[in-house]
């Protein structure tokens, strides 16, 4: 068989020009372009003097990159004199030497690092920060990302935690605003609030928290301490969010494509994962972002666009109210006129309004509960404790003295240790717990009144042979209304102290909104508004009630 | 049962003390406050409104509140001229247990007060045994400041309570809390009834004299 040669050339031709539009264009020779061409705009005579430069070239003008980096921030950005340590500054270093430029550091924080680029005093900010949909309407973020954090929960080591379900009714220790409390609270863990992130771990150390939940670029630094690594370990984490370089959202287009690329280079080389292992920092992202970035689908120069290569933003907008835009004018319209910056968070957004009604449902639950327990128990032990056999007294009386030699919170604890050892944990068995250790507390004071009162009809009656069947004991009751109705005013006004063992009543409910939005003091001015108003509603009806005590006591 | 941790006990004691340490400073700003708005009701007029109506809240504030209230609303780095003033965690406690203290001084000091005048000063030295009652109901009340991180005794036996395994290796904890409490309120209770039984012995050689 005979083919000619023409065919063969044809054929050769056409696998050459299959085989080179098949293969997608390297990011490194897309980088490599981008930057030769800024580099010749920059040298153009008169460019780098032109408004609008794109910032890319005038890197190249100035011959230096300006970055945003954190000073305080173990492991990741600090400062000791004059020389700069951490993760994110060895990066910085590593772009700008890819760009073939100097870097210039400068120090920003939490506040100050999206302002700062918007002010044009920074090009770039590596300042661990984290990638939520919120942020991307004011900065341009590098991706693919070059860290990535979550929230990590850290404890002592004897105590056994593995998941979500051993940290119902456990309190946690976190920062207020901390955008995975949300997360907890839907756990059913209690928080203790603290403003500064830095006190978490002196207060684990003191045993003040038992556990506590930050970022784990946070612990990172204390785990590094053997004293601190001997006593407490990280249990579990969750609440992963990516960290992004960011630039400037306009004039930054060029820049932040070069920038895309390198980010993607280092993740595929390996860059990235160097400099973390030097900086003692967890790897286990950078390992994984090093086998998606090796992937022939995503080594490309698109790669950094592909959504099966890059990682999505956080989305950490809550889903706001049917009324939110009419609560934030009536906010404004508060600081405009009385120029009072009032903030009804609880309004606001869907998870925060369900958090408060519930709060206030759960209130009301609570308070009808321990009145209705408070005078149940009165009754109960004031007869128990009146009666004539010793051997339904002594223990009446041996319990009402245990519980008054108890403060509030530890019977509380006791009620609510007793109910979970016999139910699984939840808000209504917390709920109930608090309603029969508010009437007991209450009730066993009341009961005592009651055997007082009951005494002393007794002796007016020289001691017959009345018994609580006979009546008498209904007037022993009319005759201690006064202390009947203080303790039951008190029951009202210990209902609060509920939340300490996990009731997800109105103050549990508040402080779990304020963990995750702002607005503390308009949100406990509201809480103390609502407590007081209960309380007088409770005092009136109890006014009622002793009204009608006295007069069946006239009566009889 | 497990081991109760053998530093517990001077723990528990320490937090005990510092219960008593909150319950000495919300009386005496009680009093102070107490005693400024007893003044203002016995005034009259406007005054006297002001003060009822400002009693009637106090009373009705509940302590748990007004301390979450009090811990939100201080930022923690309030200063006046240029001295922070921001409570710490010991201080808003006691700060929370000041309506309340207030409130009662200021209703039975106007007792108190009542009793002077009415020509019976030993009715008005009820004041005293009163006064100490409320004392060991705040220092029962200042166990609340376990929620927010103060280190009283009943944080010191939650702390312990964290490390039992059983319920029954907890309960032996509680009941240790108790006994300790119970001897405290108990010998405040015998000293409220000792001063009352000096009270009317005093009452009576008046009578008699």
């Amino acid at each position: 068989m005979t083919v000619r040669p023409g065919l063969f050339a044809a054929l050769f031709w056409l696998v050459l020009l299959v085989a080179s539009g098949g293969r997608a264009e390297t990011p490194d020779a897309a980088l490599e372009t981008l930057l030769g061409e800024a580099r010749s705009a920059a040298a153009a005579p008169g460019a780098c003097s032109q408004p609008g430069l794109d910032r890319l070239v005038r890197l190249y003008c100035t011959g230096k990159i300006r970055i945003g980096v954190r000073e305080y921030y173990p492991l990741f950005g600090t400062r000791e004199g004059q020389e700069r340590l951490g993760y994110d500054v060895d990066v910085g270093r590593a772009m700008a030497k890819r760009l073939d430029v100097e870097p210039e550091f400068t120090r920003v924080n939490a506040a100050s690092r999206i302002p700062l680029l918007a002010d044009d005093k920074i090009d770039l900010t590596i300042a661990t920060m984290g990638h939520n949909a919120q942020r991307d309407s004011q900065v341009r973020f590098i991706r693919p990302h070059y860290y990535q954090s979550e929230t990590t929960l850290v404890g002592p080591k004897s105590l056994d935690i593995k998941g979500w379900s051993d940290v119902a009714n456990r309190t946690i220790c976190v920062t207020v605003g901390n955008g995975s409390n949300a997360q907890i609270v839907a756990h059913n863990a209690r928080l203790m609030l603290f403003d500064e992130a830095g006190v978490l771990p002196d207060r684990l150390r003191d045993d003040i928290c038992t556990l506590a939940a930050q970022d784990d670029s946070f612990f990172a630094y204390y785990f590094t301490d053997p004293r601190f690594a001997d006593r407490f370990d990280q249990k579990f984490g969750f609440a992963q969010v990516p960290w992004g370089m960011a630039v400037a959202p306009s004039g930054s287009d060029r820049l932040a494509r070069a920038l895309d690329l390198i980010s993607q280079i280092f993740l595929r080389d390996g860059v990235f994962l160097r400099i973390a292992q030097e900086n003692r920092i967890g790897t286990a992202f950078l390992e994984r972002q090093r086998e998606v970035w090796n992937r022939p689908d995503c080594n490309t120069a698109t790669g950094s666009k592909d959504r099966a290569c890059v990682l999505p933003a956080l989305t950490a907008e809550l889903e706001p109210t049917p009324f939110a835009a009419r609560v934030a004018a009536f906010e404004d319209w508060i600081e405009d006129r009385l120029g009072i910056d009032l903030q009804l968070p609880m309004f606001k957004t869907m998870p925060a309004w369900q958090l408060f009604k519930d709060g206030i449902a759960n209130s009301l639950i609570l308070v009808a509960g321990a009145l209705a327990a408070t005078l149940l128990f009165a009754l109960l032990l004031g007869a128990a404790q009146s009666a004539r056999l010793a051997v339904v007294r002594w223990p009446a009386r041996t319990l009402t003295v245990i519980l008054q030699s108890s403060p509030v919170v530890l019977t509380l604890v006791i009620s609510a240790a007793v109910a979970h050892a016999l139910f699984p944990y939840s808000s209504a068995v917390a709920i109930g717990a608090a309603i029969v250790a508010l009437g007991l507390m209450n009730g066993s004071n009341a009961g005592q009144a009651i055997a007082e009162a009951m005494q002393s009809l007794r002796t007016e009656q020289g001691g017959g042979a009345a018994s609580v069947a006979t009546g008498l004991y209904g007037r022993a009751v009319s005759r201690s209304a006064t202390q009947i109705v203080s303790f039951l005013i008190n029951a009202a006004k210990g209902t609060p102290i509920a939340s300490f063992i996990g009731a997800p009543e109105l103050l549990s409910a508040l402080t779990d909104i304020t963990s995750f939005a702002s607005g503390r003091a308009s949100t406990y001015s509201l809480l103390l508004v609502f407590y007081i108003a209960v309380v007088i509603v409770v005092v009136w009806l109890c006014g009622k009630l002793r009204l009608w005590l006295e007069r069946r006591q006239v009566a009889a | 049962m497990s081991r109760i941790s053998p530093d517990f006990l001077p723990q528990l004691l320490g937090g005990m003390v510092t219960n008593f340490e909150i319950a000495a400073i919300a009386l005496l700003l009680g009093l102070a406050v107490g005693g400024l708005l007893t003044w203002a009701k016995l005034a009259g007029g406007v005054l006297g409104a002001i003060a009822t109506t400002l009693i009637g809240l106090m009373r009705a504030a509940p302590t748990f509140v007004v301390m979450f209230f009090l811990l939100n609303i201080i930022p923690s780095d309030a200063s006046l001229l240029g001295v922070n003033v921001a409570p710490s965690g010991l201080m808003t406690v006691a700060l929370s247990l000041v309506p309340y203290a207030a409130a009662y001084v200021a209703d039975n000091g106007g007792e108190a007060l009542k009793q002077l005048r009415d020509g019976s000063p030993l009715g008005a030295l009820l004041f005293l045994p009163n006064v100490t009652r409320a004392y060991f109901v705040l220092v029962m009340s200042s166990s609340a400041g376990a929620a927010i991180g103060v280190s009283e005794g009943i944080a010191v036996i939650l702390r312990e309570a964290e490390r039992m395994p059983t319920l029954g290796d907890k309960m032996v904890l509680f009941g240790i809390g108790i006994v300790c409490f119970g001897i405290t309120l108990q010998a405040g209770f015998a000293l409220i009834r000792l001063l009352q039984h000096r009270l009317g012995r005093l009452a009576l050689r008046s009578r008699q004299g």
